[in-house]
């Protein structure tokens, strides 16, 4: 019966979840004509004769009504086909796609270290209240949620980059995926998904050992030193926002009566911290940090620019900026449905963990 | 403090102009100057100015335009002292090159990051600086340019007039493209129709850069290629001089290739790898038809902030970066490892003020404007000194320019009186302005805003404007959507005052503010005029004039400014390309 309502709750959730992905598709679309600058601006130059704007227009199928230009698109985008970039006239999703691994990573990376230092951080703070080390945990909270990223990430690379040499100002080396070719070498045949890659008979993944040991480490090392400083720099407005809330968490359910019921019975302080208050805590804890996930991969923007980091975000102010609107829509959107993919997976889990969420 | 040395204004000009055929080759050869060795020393004596390392004080002998005679390396000028770059200099820079040297052997990799990467490889499909020097690498034109910006033969021997609709280029042999083809007559005049002929391939956003040129064909058993104009056309070696990369006919068209993101050039570099938006990297070519390269890998980044790339330098990641600006360059100058070059480019900056509107529609008024802005104090302060004044549309160095007509005087009382006696009195101006487009725009609008505020019978305020949809207002072809008073760049790689006149001068100007049927009598006249000295002399009375009748508040021009390592010599040049043929280590 459980299994029943789950099944539908989350089908139900899928469905909104592809009008909302359609929403976003409408509204991106549309704001392309509300939007000052005609992208044949930046592809003609300024003084290029009207003829030629006309021809390039035509060439771009600008010149057709919106409605048909908007029924193209969305045909297209059914078959995986985002278009040209205006600029380039490469295909939209090979490099909407192509620049996205590089934003996951930085925003997984961000999110290990805001989970990493926070929960410590507010079970510290939660349990030794009114102590230095709460002040100073409460202090870092504060500072880490007012700090703005591109200072921070400024700040960092001043630092730990230009002045003491820890670090690489900028780029992003090489990407992780580097590290795992020098251990395995993947041959993907014949993949046919959507968005990437051309159609195909279907999927044959080859493993091929090669565990190259040392260039696999110091594949990892180059990745680690290039990741360092835009991780903690997206990180840390979340990794204060994830302390407050293990904090309070934490200080919550030392105050419940089974926690007191616990001390009674004698039971272990560490055992109740950690196994019983913590446990309760984390659920929440985890619902934030899957959501938060999604923002940082929209959000990863401007600590993309301050490390040249080549992710989605750098790819959509380039795109914004030229105008080219096939990138923009298309990163727009992988951006909304990973905030769609990334909501419907939160609400399965809160739906597994707690039934009254489906039965509400 | 540095001081700007070496400036356009130091070359003579004018050699005779209807054409005599000149055999590049031959004179460098005659010279015992290879290309690389005349590009790099004409690199120095084009003097980039520089606050660390070496400086530059030369001259050219030959003006930058449509110059058909033998353009010589220059007489004068180099590095601190004043001493000439010597044939020993240019000896003992072909020594270090030699293939059975050791410097070939030597690795000499070389990162330059840019404010973008490329926004694609294929030649003839965009109009960005940044691509440009990219590409340009990989690809090569029929002529070139100095830094300086004197025209010289690249794939072409010779070059002649033959017709006045007509220029002939005698096309080099022994040029393979980097898959080992050679390179025909008939790759240059297929080159030349991807850009200007839609039917050949597709709608070039270049076709505007060989503005007259309709087509062109490879000359019955010669070597050769003509290429038509529709009618004497007397920029049309400048326009060579800049544009059409020389690209392979049978490669572009073959159905798997594509040159978005695949190149086949006969630069001194191929590709070796490229990551779309991420970085572009190039090997040697060492099949090359002249010597290669000291530079054996050229890697080009990306970074959109300019701290990010001072940093990039600072540590040593890459060896120049583009647009230090003003901010950064103590920290640069600061440094052990790395320097500030800079050079004034063709580029220049101005406020726009619509002829058709009042007030606006009175000279008076216009010139008043000029005399109400400060400009050695904006380029003082606000530019740090990284600026010209200028005084009319034409640069120093241009063919045109007139030597005799110098920037507006700063007189407030005088613009003061002329407003009043405008009867425009009371006006209040807005100027709309980009921020970030070029070099301090918005401070240099600021600058002017509150100069002219401090009027006592004018007021003005800044607007500040996404460029994009300023650009857009200005381009649409209809000059009633254009801002009545705006700020804006042009550059111009040409060298020649026509290529600014006509685009944002004249009645039918695609760009244009300001109507006048005097400047549009003499520009026709210029444009039609075959002997050089008497065009030259038209455009100098044309930009007397125009200082005069002030369309614009004429500001400064632009310097572009770089950071680059002390591992390399290098010096930058006029037309904002970064030409890494001409790298090599510093000594």
């Amino acid at each position: 019966m459980r299994t029943v309502s789950t099944g539908r709750f989350l089908l139900k959730r899928a469905i909104q979840g592809l009008f909302v992905v359609w929403g976003v598709v409408t509204v991106v679309f549309l704001l392309r004509f509300i939007t000052p600058g005609d992208p044949v601006t930046f592809i003609a130059p300024l003084d290029a004769s009207q003829e030629l704007r006309r021809q390039i227009a035509a060439e771009l199928g600008l010149d057709r009504p919106i409605y048909i230009q908007y029924l193209d698109y969305l045909a297209g985008l059914v078959q995986g086909d985002m278009g040209y970039s205006y600029i380039s006239k490469t295909e939209a999703s090979t490099r909407v796609f192509a620049r996205l691994p590089a934003t996951i990573e930085l925003a997984l990376a961000a999110t290990i270290v805001a989970v990493v230092l926070s929960i410590p951080l507010g079970v510290i703070s939660a349990t030794r209240r009114h102590q230095p080390v709460d002040y100073g945990a409460t202090l870092f909270s504060l500072m880490g949620i007012s700090t703005p990223n591109f200072w921070l990430g400024i700040m960092l690379v001043l630092v730990f980059a230009v002045q003491f040499g820890l670090f690489p100002t900028s780029q992003r080396g090489i990407g992780s995926a580097q590290i795992v070719a020098e251990l395995v070498y993947v041959t993907v045949q014949d993949i046919n998904l959507p968005f990437v890659g051309r159609p195909g008979a279907g999927a044959q993944l080859v493993f091929e050992p090669r565990m190259n040991i040392s260039a696999a480490t110091d594949a990892a090392v180059t990745w680690l030193a290039h990741i360092t400083l835009p991780a903690i720099t997206l990180g840390t407005y979340f990794t204060a926002l994830i302390t407050r809330l293990t904090r309070s968490g934490m200080l919550e359910e030392l105050g419940e009566a089974y926690i007191r019921a616990s001390r009674a019975k004698g039971l272990p302080e560490s055992l109740i911290r950690y196994k019983h208050a913590l446990r309760n805590t984390l659920a929440p804890v985890v619902t934030v940090v899957g959501l938060q996930l999604g923002t940082l991969i929209g959000g990863a923007v401007i600590t993309e620019a301050v490390f040249a980091w080549p992710g989605l975000g750098t790819e959509l102010i380039r795109a914004i900026n030229l105008r080219d609107w096939p990138i923009i829509q298309g990163s727009l959107i992988v951006i909304g449905a990973g905030f769609v993919i990334v909501n419907t997976l939160v609400d399965a889990i809160q739906a597994y963990l707690d039934p009254r969420v489906v039965a509400d | 403090m540095w001081t700007p040395t070496g400036k356009p204004t130091d070359r003579p000009s004018v050699t005779p102009f209807l054409c005599l055929a000149v055999d590049v080759e031959d004179m460098s050869e005659d010279n015992s100057l290879d290309r690389r060795t005349f590009v790099k020393l004409a690199g120095g004596a084009a003097a980039s100015v520089t606050l660390a390392g070496c400086s530059g004080d030369g001259s050219e002998t030959t003006a930058p335009g449509d110059d058909e005679d033998t353009p010589t390396p220059t007489e004068s000028g180099g590095m601190d002292g004043g001493d000439t770059p010597t044939a020993t200099e240019a000896d003992g820079d072909e020594d270090t090159s030699t293939p059975e040297g050791t410097e070939t052997a030597e690795e000499f990799p070389v990162t330059i990051t840019q404010g973008q990467p490329p926004s694609t490889l294929d030649p003839h499909d965009h109009r960005e600086t940044p691509t440009d020097t990219v590409v340009l690498h990989a690809y090569e034109g029929i002529l070139a340019r100095t830094p300086g910006g004197e025209i010289f033969g690249n794939l072409a021997t010779s070059f002649e007039r033959v017709d006045p609709g007509v220029v002939r280029f005698e096309i080099r042999e022994d040029v393979q493209f980097h898959n080992g083809d050679d390179l025909t007559p008939r790759d240059v005049a297929y080159s030349v129709n991807r850009i200007v002929d839609g039917s050949v391939g597709f709608e070039s956003p270049q076709s505007d850069q060989l503005a007259g040129v309709t087509g062109a064909s490879v000359v019955d058993g010669e070597r050769a290629v003509e290429v038509e104009s529709d009618g004497l056309n007397p920029v049309v070696f400048s326009l060579f001089a800049n544009y059409c990369d020389v690209m392979q006919r049978s490669w572009v068209r073959a159905d798997d290739t594509e040159p978005a993101t695949e190149m086949n050039g006969t630069g001194p570099f191929q590709l070796s790898s490229y990551e779309e938006g991420v970085q572009v990297v190039f090997e040697r070519f060492d099949d090359y038809w002249d010597d290669p390269a000291d530079v054996t890998e050229l890697t080009f980044l990306g970074a959109g902030e300019a701290s990010t790339r001072v940093n990039q330098l600072l540590e040593g990641e890459t060896d120049i970066v583009v647009n230090v600006p003003p901010q950064e360059i103590s920290r640069l100058s600061d440094s052990d490892t790395a320097s500030v070059a800079a050079e004034a480019s063709t580029r220049i900056i101005y406020n726009g003020m619509r002829y058709d509107v009042e007030p606006f529609s009175d000279p008076k008024f216009r010139r008043a404007m000029n005399y109400a802005v400060d400009l050695n104090s904006i380029i003082e302060n606000v530019l740090q000194t990284f600026g010209d004044p200028t005084g009319q549309p034409t640069l120093e160095g241009f063919v045109g320019h007139n030597p005799d007509v110098g920037p507006y005087e700063y007189d407030p009382d005088q613009a003061e009186q002329l407003v009043s006696e405008s009867g425009y009195e009371g006006a209040e101006l807005e100027l709309h302005t980009p921020n970030g487009r070029y070099l301090r725009d918005f401070e240099i609008a600021q600058a002017v805003v509150s100069q002219i505020d401090s009027l006592s019978n004018v007021s003005c305020e800044v607007n500040q404007r996404d460029f994009g949809s300023l650009a857009g207002e200005l381009t649409d072809g209809d000059i009633t959507t254009s801002p009545h008073f705006y700020l804006i760049g042009w550059g111009n790689a040409t060298f020649d005052a026509s290529q600014t006149i006509i685009p944002l001068l004249t009645s039918d100007g695609a760009v244009s503010s300001y109507s006048n049927e005097e400047v549009d009598s003499m520009m026709e006249a210029a444009q039609t005029e075959d002997d050089r000295e008497e065009r030259d002399a038209t455009l100098q009375e044309l930009n007397a004039l125009l200082h005069d009748q002030a369309p614009w508040i004429f500001l400064n021009r632009q310097y572009s400014v770089y950071g680059s390592s002390n591992r390399i010599d290098w010096s930058p040049r006029a037309d904002e390309r970064i030409d890494a043929y001409a790298i090599s280590p510093a000594e």
